[in-house]
């Protein structure tokens, strides 16, 4: 295995997934500038692939991501700007958000944790422990209802760009704020991890990721899971007449979606 | 000026000096001067070109210190990787600038012309150069008013910039409507996007 970029020497380690690493990091430093951080995703190399061909892979996939973004940033929708591509060594470096995950939000607890649920009912009764719902509130100003109003408008807002996201999590969401003046300030939706995003045009590919959405948020969220009807209903708002078919081929995802879980 | 390090890179691309002036006079000199500096025999012609041993930039194509700075690491790391797509570091900042792979555009495009009232003047190389010296060669090079980067954006010809973007039926500018602070805080995230991704765009 190669070594670390050097890069990453210097940088904090956020996470270690299975397929990338991801880091806080600071890309230039100077003493008379304010230092602003940025999110680093180094996809490393896998032992078991044939190193050529794994350099080409992490290549395009990287390509494709940074693609993806910008195809966004260019249509409005609100994603992180992307401030560093080192394919060669695997390192794609993206604005920080400053901010929280909608899966944090929800109550759905860090990724991995779907095993410890129980400890959840355990702690129920104590409720010295802000409720995410309170924390919306606070943190954001916002009620349940009105972000999911939000995320059904950017994905809305990505689907009309024609970019298909691949991986709809409330993970891959999140909030911030965003000040214009010392006074002033407003709540964005953020789409990230476009890890598996391409373009499609195909009412089909649409369809199937808002049902990848749907599904996560039954696993993770089932008390959230009614609130999904108005993820729906500002997603059509936003899609105008497209809708109509989406809509419609949802349902058809859904009937095989059931079946294939019947026969399994 | 702004000296900003890169701790990761080898020693002699360590450091990346970046001024900026305005009020600038000897553009179109200086412009000549290059050009000469290329074909220059001997010990002479060493020594004139490394007084002009720069990138110069034109910053109304320029939307912010971030900018220029992405710019400046990919291309100082292209040189680290030995993967320059132009003859030196120098000019691979005008190449990471220019949104097409064709460095004469390139450097029509971004750097000196004879019209430039400001420049911005960019040098890679190690840590061993004492600022103050650099800042003093630099000042030699241009004259001008030395200001901080932070006025950059202000000297931006941003219908020049939307244009070289293809960016003026892009949705993204269409919902800021009369909002300028916000236009062009969506410009410089999508021209610095470009920059940063410029390797994987052909
Ligand atoms: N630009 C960003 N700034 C700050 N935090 C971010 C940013 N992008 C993502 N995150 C946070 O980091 C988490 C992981 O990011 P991301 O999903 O891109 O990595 P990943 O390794 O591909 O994850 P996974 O494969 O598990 O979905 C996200 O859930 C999000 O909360």
């Amino acid at each position: 295995m190669t070594a670390a970029p050097d890069i990453l020497a210097e940088a904090i380690l956020i996470s270690q997934g299975a397929e990338a690493a991801i880091y806080q990091a600071i890309l230039h430093q100077s003493p008379s500038s304010e230092a602003t951080p940025v999110f680093l995703k180094y996809r490393f190399n896998k032992q078991y692939r044939h190193p050529t061909l794994d350099a080409s892979l992490t290549r395009s996939r990287i390509a494709g991501e940074a693609r993806a973004v910008l195809k966004c940033l260019r249509n409005g929708v609100h994603v992180p700007g992307i401030r560093l591509v080192d394919a060669s060594q695997g390192i794609l470096g993206f604005e920080w958000i400053e901010g929280k995950s909608i899966r944090m939000l929800l109550g759905g607890g860090a990724e991995g944790e779907e095993e410890t649920e129980y400890t959840a009912d355990l702690l129920e009764d104590e409720d010295a422990v802000d409720s995410p719902e309170d924390e919306l509130q606070s943190l954001y100003g916002l009620t349940p209802d009105v972000l999911m109003a939000m995320i059904g408008t950017e994905i809305g807002k990505m689907h009309l760009a024609d970019v298909i996201h691949g991986d709809l999590t409330t993970s891959n969401m999140m909030l911030r704020r965003m000040f214009s003046t010392a006074s002033s300030s407003t709540v964005e939706l953020v789409l990230v991890d476009f890890g598996l995003a391409y373009t499609s045009t195909l009412v089909e590919d649409k369809a199937v990721d808002l049902y990848v959405l749907e599904r996560a948020f039954a696993s993770t969220h089932p008390d959230s899971e009614p609130l999904f009807a108005t993820v729906l209903q500002a997603y059509g708002k936003t899609m105008g007449k497209e809708w109509a078919n989406i809509n419609r081929r949802l349902d058809d995802v859904r009937l095989r979606g059931r079946k294939r879980s019947m026969v399994g | 000026m702004e000296v900003v390090s890169y701790p990761h890179l080898p020693a002699e691309l360590s450091r990346a000096y970046i001024a900026l002036y305005t009020s600038v006079t000897n553009a179109g000199a200086l412009r000549k001067r290059i050009i000469n500096a290329a074909s220059m025999q001997g010990r002479e012609g060493e020594d004139e070109r490394e007084a002009v041993n720069y990138a110069f930039v034109d910053p109304r194509l320029i939307t912010s210190p971030l900018h220029v700075k992405t710019a400046v690491l990919q291309a100082v790391m292209a040189q680290a990787q030995g993967a320059l797509r132009t003859k030196t570091v120098h000019s691979e900042v005008l190449w990471a600038l220019n949104p097409s792979n064709n460095i004469s555009e390139a450097i029509r495009r971004y750097g000196v012309s004879e019209a430039c009232t400001a420049l911005l003047v960019v040098r890679v190389d190690g840590s061993a150069l004492e600022p103050a010296d650099v800042e003093r060669k630099m000042g030699a090079a241009v004259q001008g008013q030395l200001v901080p980067l932070t006025q950059l954006g202000r000297l931006t010809d941003w219908v020049a910039v939307k244009k070289c973007h293809k960016l003026n039926n892009e949705l993204a500018l269409k919902v800021c409507g009369q909002d300028g602070e916000r236009e062009r805080a969506v410009i410089d995230n999508i021209v610095v996007s470009s920059v940063a991704m410029k390797s994987v765009m052909g």
